[in-house]
């Protein structure tokens, strides 16, 4: 079976992986990182949105083996200049971006990815990088409201 | 120097308290169903019938059974023999000939004949999900296929297939409300007269957590217990055991954090048995999780009716009677719930905030090959709120009337309140005109001849829709039993047996806490979700904050209640004389004092525990006026959400944050049945056309920009010592009718015929709308 090498979180793992096997699996089953989550089979919800080297990636439609050598990032490995939430998780929290929360890891890291490239994104563009993820519960006003704020603390 | 401000002054009711649910779910340590497992569980994949319609001759599954890692297949046959029940069908309505409802028996995997593309036929048991997925590939079943019905028309058709041949036909139930006679005399003497043919197409709930299920025998007990993602624990338990054959009590149901539930997370499914029967089986522990394609087959979809209505009105614009005709499409299998939810639950809001005194309601529920239906977020009110305000629309247009003045005309008054209905339901508070007057100030209404003409500058035609309604609340459940444990430790544990699944219980309770002790909200922690903890009908039909919250309220107060007397002996002082206040009694007029929780360690247990069931005493009827504008692209016929603003009563607002977001996010799922969102069968051959979210259109976040959303506090309700009305399903009743109103406008005044934009069917597809606009 072959093996696959890859950061996640800035720690090295390695993991034997059938070929077929989805990263979104490896993250959740071996490595028990449950934040990521599937909300479908067509890699169409979001919710299972990591970042390979910095950009957002749908970890149910990414193989595993495919990250070898490569730097993932999952919403455990957020945190905030003091150990706490990340600016992005915060905003979220204070502009009520989230219901259910199900959809919320992905989201943030979506906000993530898209602020790392464009501190100061207007709404057009934030509508835009949130196009690949769906919510249920929010209709998306407030999340949407929770990255202009996120940007806005990153000024 | 002055005293800090009270606790309850700035996280009590009243207040935007940021969500305590929330550190834990933005940090992705939330536990959703899938996010538990248990060392040495198996995994169970289903294997569903690709036929609508079709005889089981025979299923081989010899060769899955040696592939690697398989532990077991079970047919419905395994389960039948294995005692398993099929899930209850009964439902409490006659059929058109007078004969009880009928529905085939919901076995949890089909026995003999499939009816549904999607129905469960075989579960494959192994070591990993994979060998499972693997191994269902190679069971092979041999069925012989036959004709099915998918639509109402071919379900009703003479001849049509059977979805159950001991019924006869396809009918399940059939209800009549009203005066018939009384309703003729109405019309046949009415100025005006509007009839309007209306679908309300089948949706899926979407929540975006698929369902799961974790079940294991306990080896010493033989209890089984489930973790189920449910809005209903309690309900799901029961029938559960009822299936497997076990008393309620052998059957334990757990829930973690639900990612949503919309209402088809209520009842038990068929999945929930066929897990319970592995686990219980194998003597192991076994778990299922829900793929997009098994919710969109097998989760139980919503709405699915056609309709017929029409209104009888005078000169002056009052309405006269309200006639409605609506067949109902229930699926293969008649829930209680799907009928009731048509035949029943709808009917009572049909007149809406409406004086109409005379009404004629024939209601019917068919049998399809399709999946069966169930509940989703409001549940008949979105129905019958759409017929009502769509016909309010027609009809302001036949008389060339403001469709804002003609609903004023009709409105119920509120020194009519308390107000009894012709479905002899009674509303208790309400102030419908000055919330409307309040909703159309809001959007301006008045200013929209210059907003449609900056629109038709831009080549956009613009329209404005209008909805004022009310719906029904509760599910006529009004007891609720709720624990509190005040511990030395620190800690007040409120158990309730209602059910967050996203809308922020936990925070509202624990304002309702901290309102009655005075501590910070810190020291609160609500519990959820343990039917061995607690027993209730869980939550749906936006009860959870009147019921439940007002439950917790009570169960607050008698625990201070019954700690004064405590407090008392430990202050040697008189009952009378004590006095609680943020966190301590005392002695009034003196500084001697006890901390609560200091009181609470002096006990033999070490705690204050109070066991208290309290009830309301009606549903609640919140209500509300929603404003939609619209622009149209001509050339494309796409629709563009503009401005939406609305104004709304739930009595008084426990946290104003979270019942906008309610109110918001509830609205987008509205405007999803508008303008985006349907569940597709091929017609002839009954196949699943929308099975994932690739077909199944969901708004995304380029919907809506922005809600205007207000809250007037000033009418609680007086059904319940909170003053507060059910939130949950408002804004998604209201989104609906309003959006397609306001499209029909924008069409209607570009010069489209108004026969054919109201003809216009939901969702509002660019195509349709298109079709619609060039008469093609």
């Amino acid at each position: 079976m072959p093996t696959a090498r890859f950061t996640v979180n800035g720690q090295p793992v390695s993991v034997e992986v059938e070929n077929r096997r989805l990263l979104v699996e490896v993250l959740r089953d071996d490595l028990q990182l449950t934040g990521t989550h599937v909300g479908c089979d067509t890699s169409q919800c979001g919710c299972c949105t990591v970042l390979i080297d910095g950009r957002p990636a749908k970890a149910c439609a990414t193989l595993a083996v495919s990250v070898e050598g490569r730097a993932v990032s999952t919403i455990e490995g957020l945190k905030g200049a003091d150990g706490g939430l990340h600016p992005v998780q915060q905003a979220f929290v204070e502009c009520h971006g989230l219901q259910c929360g199900f959809c919320t890891p992905g989201m943030v890291m979506s906000a993530c990815a898209l602020l790392a490239s464009n501190p100061t994104p207007s709404d057009d563009e934030i509508v835009h990088a949130l196009e690949g993820n769906l919510c249920r519960c929010t209709g998306y006003v407030n999340i949407v409201e929770s990255v202009r704020r996120a940007a806005g603390a990153g000024r | 120097m002055s005293a800090a401000p009270p606790v309850a002054a700035r996280f009590g009711s009243g207040h935007s308290v940021r969500r305590i649910e929330d550190p834990t779910l933005v940090s992705g340590t939330g536990r959703y169903v899938d996010d538990v497992s248990i060392a040495g569980q198996l995994h169970v994949v289903l294997l569903r019938s690709p036929h609508a319609h079709a005889r089981i001759a025979s299923i081989d599954a010899s060769a899955a059974r040696a592939m690697p890692g398989v532990v077991a297949v079970y047919t419905g046959a395994d389960l039948k023999a294995g005692g398993v029940s099929p899930l209850p069908t009964p439902c409490p309505f006659p059929r058109p000939d007078g004969t009880p409802s009928k529905s085939a028996p919901m076995w949890p995997l089909a026995v003999d004949t499939v009816r549904f593309v999607g129905e469960g036929v075989a579960a494959i048991v192994a070591e990993t999900r994979d060998a499972a997925r693997d191994a269902r590939d190679a069971v092979v079943v041999d069925y012989e296929d036959l004709p099915a019905v998918v639509t109402i028309e071919g379900a009703l058709a003479q001849g049509a297939p059977l979805v159950w041949p001991e019924a006869g036909d396809n009918w399940v139930a059939k209800a009549a409300h009203g005066d018939a006679a009384k309703a003729a005399d109405a019309f046949a003497k009415a100025a005006h007269v509007v009839a309007l043919d209306l679908v309300n197409q089948r949706l899926a709930a979407v929540a975006m957590e698929p369902r799961g299920v974790l079940a294991y025998p306990d080896a010493d007990t033989g209890k089984l217990t489930l973790r189920l993602s449910s809005q209903m624990p309690s309900g799901a338990r029961d029938t559960i055991a009822a299936a497997l054959g076990l008393k309620k009590d052998d059957a334990r149901v757990v829930v973690g954090d639900v990612g949503g539930g919309f209402g088809m997370k209520t009842g038990a499914y068929q999945e929930d048995v066929v897990v319970g029967f592995c686990a219980k089986a194998l003597g192991r522990p076994v778990k299922w999780a829900a793929e997009r394609g098994d919710e969109f087959l097998a989760g139980r979809p919503g709405r699915d009716i056609v309709s017929r209505a029409e209104l009888a009105l005078d000169a002056q614009g009052r309405v006269l009677a309200l006639r409605v005709r609506t067949d109902a499409n229930v699926g293969a299998y008649a829930t209680t719930t799907a009928v009731a939810i048509q035949l029943l639950i709808g009917p009572w809001v049909a007149t809406s905030i409406y004086d109409i005194p005379v009404i004629d309601f024939d209601l019917r529920a068919v049998m399809t090959h399709t999946a069966p239906l169930g509940a989703y977020r409001g549940a008949g009110r979105p129905e019958a709120i759409y017929v009502i305000e769509r016909l309010m629309d027609a009809a302001a247009r036949r008389m060339k009337l403001d469709p804002a003045e003609l609903r004023l005309r009709n409105m119920i008054r509120p020194e009519q309140m308390p107000y009894r209905n012709p479905m002899a339901q009674t509303y208790d508070t309400g102030n419908f005109p000055s919330i409307a007057r309040q909703g159309l100030a809001l959007a301006d209404w008045d200013g929209f001849p210059a907003r449609a003409a900056a629109s038709k500058a831009r080549g956009k035609l613009r329209g404005l829709g209008l909805a004022t309604f009310l719906e029904w609340t509760g599910g006529n459940q009004f007891e609720e039993r709720v624990t509190v444990d005040v511990s030395a430790d620190g800690f007040i544990e409120i158990y309730t047996a209602t059910q967050a699944m996203g809308q922020g219980i936990a925070t509202s309770y624990a304002q309702l806490a901290v309102d009655v002790f005075g501590v910070p909200i810190e020291r609160v922690r609500i519990v959820q979700g343990d039917t061995d903890r607690g027993q209730g009908f869980g939550s749906a039909g936006s009860r959870s904050l009147f019921t439940g919250g007002s439950a917790v309220r009570v169960a607050s107060q008698r625990t201070v209640d019954e700690a004064k007397a405590l407090a008392a002996d430990a202050l040697e002082a008189s009952v009378k004389d004590i006095e609680y206040a943020a966190g301590s009694f005392s002695i009034v007029g003196t500084d001697r004092r006890i901390d609560l929780f200091e009181l609470a360690g002096r006990q033999p247990a070490k705690r204050l525990y109070v066991d208290s069931t309290s009830s309301v005493s009606g549903a609640t009827w919140p209500n509300g006026c929603h404003v939609c504008e619209v622009e149209v692209d001509p050339d494309t016929g796409e629709v563009e959400v503009v401005s939406y603003a609305s104004v709304n009563d739930v009595g008084r607002v426990v946290n104003p944050m979270i019942v906008v977001g309610q109110l918001d996010g509830g609205a987008v799922q509205g405007l999803g049945q508008a303008l985006c969102e349907r569940i597709v069968y091929d017609p002839e051959s009954g196949q699943l056309l929308t099975g994932t979210l690739s077909d199944y259109a969901l708004p995304r976040a380029d919907l809506v920009r922005r809600f205007r959303t207000e809250l007037d506090q000033s009418v609680p309700s007086i059904n319940n010592p909170l003053g507060v009305k059910g939130v949950g399903e408002l804004g998604t009743i209201g989104a609906t009718p309003c959006a397609v109103n306001a499209v029909v406008d924008a069409l209607v005044r570009a010069g489209v015929p108004a026969g054919r934009a109201e003809a216009m069917q939901m969702p509002l597809l660019p195509e349709t709308v298109w079709r619609a606009l060039h008469g093609a």
